[in-house]
């Protein structure tokens, strides 16, 4: 499905490009506070619920409890999280994530067009085979 | 034997009918959309963020879901609600860990990207057995419902409900694959939703649009022998294995192939991100309702309705709908009870199919297509194979659904089915997209003990084994009835120990490759033209 440039991307390089690890270190500062945050409180709520039942059947005002509170901060954390992620990947990763692209296709036009016709877009499935020794 | 009882509900199978020919329209439609693997896996990746997450949420809303959730929290309270919290926090998982990455880097299956830079035959035999694993227990759990329920809702007997169950799900995967599966769940999404918004705004009218007033009667309407309260500790009456289930719930929807199979019908991950979002929205919401729905029986059946609800109290929520419209006998009543039976037989129609699709595609597109043929057989022949064995996967389940019958436990095999997911798929699909040193070995170590962990350990627990006293199991060293805290880090130790006795070296090329595709897809799958 891949076109003939895709096919030709030095996967190595643009691993180690500048404008790779960019990407990365943005998601991944979003994503691994968010990802901690998230199941610290999760577990937090479920190791309440299992270990301090009576605390979560307090009642906080009438018949509403501790533990139905608790349950729907889980709700909004979901919430919250989700559209702050959306919007940071609409904003910040995509455009990053395209500038690699377009410097990945870049390179290989620029290296390898002249050896293009020389190189028909057979070799793809090659290296997938599970025959070929590596 | 009679196969349509004297009381079945006439309402019922109008309503029934109605929604079966709309899925067959859609499944006509789509059939003649289908011009290839391409729209029957992945519906030609032409569904919209919106489409989709509308999509996921009917897939992922079983009737466990709905009626066995209102159901728990009428009859034991707060515990119900635990499952709700988990179900829908296992959506950042996937969204944060998977959903893009699996769009990018995969084709229509968790093996294509699995396999991606592993040896690709003993890797895809491995992610096709966690996949039929998960998708076996989940569908015969989702089967034996559905025959449980439309005897109990319409009056038609089990086996005959089952069979109904069956031919119309294999209906909408032969002739319309992804195509009409996901029109499908959208079509139950949308029912699914304006029926437990109806009901929960008619519960509310009750207590004067006050909620807390709906807290307050349910706790009032118990007696000595209720289970129920508005704390934990009803239902999972262990410490340890509250937590155990929690962790199964919120990382085994990362590990549900049809789930994950999902995100390969959108155009691009950006699609595939807004559709999580969409999904976490719906899916949310259908949460919170849910617990009006079960306080609301709790208050307003009280504990007269529970022998009348069910194991489980599955029926409490149609039998609530069936008083809300004016009570049993009633004009009004009968209608509610036939719509809320409509909705969660469309409900179970499009998690079934969903379930069958995936089971399908690690038969057709992992074993038979690239294990067996080493992707030397034509498109055509993929999708033949894929049919033939959709429909030797649902008549199975059929058969299995109908000689296991009602005895069988519908809520210990979905429980089965999220250990097995998070226990074999996700940590091997996780460590396969992050962990560079990860290899073939260690991915079939990892799925091995994670499949096998998770079920020798439910079959051990006291659910299935019950001890010569009734008094927890039959080994008295283990009473876990939820596998997941041992069974997922024994999935991971697999994993990690199939790795290090390997080897196997000459990955780290294709690991460059998986990552740079994976996160910014690059030479991803693109949209196909649905005819």
């Amino acid at each position: 499905m891949s076109t003939p440039e895709e096919e030709r991307v030095d996967w190595n390089a643009v691993e180690q490009s500048p404008e790779f690890k960019e990407l990365i270190a943005a998601r991944r500062r979003f994503v691994l506070p968010a990802t901690i945050f998230f199941l610290a409180w999760y577990i937090g709520f479920v190791l309440l619920a299992g270990y301090a039942p009576d605390f979560m059947a307090d009642s906080v005002y009438e018949g509403l409890t501790v533990g139905y509170c608790l349950a729907l901060t889980q709700f909004v954390m979901v919430f919250v999280l989700g559209y702050l992620y959306l919007r940071r990947a609409d904003k910040v990763y995509d455009p990053l994530a395209a500038k690699v692209v377009e410097k990945a296709l870049g390179a290989t036009h620029a290296t390898t067009r002249p050896a293009a016709p020389a190189a028909p877009a057979a070799p793809p499935a090659a290296p997938r085979d599970p025959e070929t020794p590596r | 034997m009679t196969l349509i009882a004297a009381d079945v509900n006439v309402e019922a199978l109008v309503i029934f009918a109605i929604v079966l020919s709309i899925t067959l329209v859609v499944t006509y439609w789509a059939s003649k959309r289908m011009t290839g693997a391409n729209v029957f896996w992945a519906a030609g990746r032409s569904i919209s963020g919106f489409q989709n997450g509308l999509a996921i949420s009917g897939d992922y809303l079983s009737a466990a879901s709905f009626l066995g959730i209102a159901g728990l929290i009428y009859i034991f309270g707060f515990d119900g609600f635990l499952y709700s919290v988990g179900f829908l926090v296992a959506f950042l998982t996937v969204m944060f860990l998977l959903a893009e990455r699996m769009r990018n880097a995969g084709k229509y299956t968790i093996a294509d990207v699995l396999s991606f830079r592993l040896r690709e035959r003993p890797a895809r035999v491995a992610a096709a057995l966690g996949t039929l694993s998960v998708a076996a227990f989940y569908l015969i759990a989702q089967m034996v419902g559905a025959g449980v329920l439309i005897q109990a809702l319409v009056g038609i007997d089990f086996s005959l409900a089952v069979l109904i169950t069956g031919v119309m799900m294999l209906c909408y995967v032969i002739f319309g694959g992804m195509l009409a599966t996901t029109w499908v769940q959208i079509i139950k999404a949308v029912l699914l939703m304006i029926a437990i918004l109806v009901m929960s705004l008619f519960v509310l009218e009750r207590v004067g649009f006050n909620p807390i007033e709906l807290f307050n009667r349910a706790e009032a309407n118990t007696t000595d022998e209720s289970t129920f309260s508005l704390g934990p500790g009803t239902f999972l009456s262990s410490p340890i294995d509250t937590v155990s289930l929690g962790i199964a719930l919120v990382l085994g929807t990362a590990g549900l192939p049809h789930i994950l199979m999902r995100f390969f019908t959108v155009p691009d991950s950006k699609a595939a991100r807004s559709s999580v979002v969409y999904a976490i929205f719906i899916i949310g919401i259908f949460y919170v309702l849910t617990t009006f729905v079960g306080f609301g029986a709790r208050a307003l059946l009280g504990e007269e309705g529970v022998a009348a609800a069910g194991a489980g109290g599955n029926l409490a929520a149609p039998n609530l709908a069936q008083f809300l419209g004016g009570g049993e006998g009633t004009f009004g009543g009968d209608l509610f009870l036939a719509i809320v039976a409509a909705v969660a037989f469309a409900t179970i129609l499009a998690v079934v199919a969903g379930l069958v699709l995936s089971a399908s595609g690690a038969v057709a597109h992992d074993i038979w297509s690239n294990v067996i043929r080493k992707g030397r057989d034509s498109e055509h022949e993929e999708v033949l194979v894929a049919r033939i064995a959709a429909a030797s996967i649902g008549a199975l389940a059929i058969a299995i659904a109908i000689i296991g019958g009602e005895g069988l436990n519908v809520s210990f095999m979905v429980g089965l089915a999220f250990a097995v997911a998070a226990s074999a798929n996700f940590p091997a699909l996780l460590l396969a997209l992050t962990w560079k040193r990860f290899n073939t070995a260690g991915a079939v170590t990892g799925v091995v003990f994670g499949v096998v962990s998770a079920i020798v350990l439910v079959i051990i627990s006291p659910k299935v084994w019950p001890g010569p006293d009734g008094e927890g199991g039959a080994l008295s060293f283990y009473d876990l009835a939820n596998p997941g805290i041992i069974s997922i880090p024994l999935g991971f130790i697999g994993c990690w120990l199939g790795t290090m006795l390997s080897n196997e070296r000459g990955n780290e090329r294709e690991f460059a490759e998986l990552r740079v595709r994976a996160e910014t897809g690059l030479g991803a799958e693109k949209a196909g033209a649905v005819a």
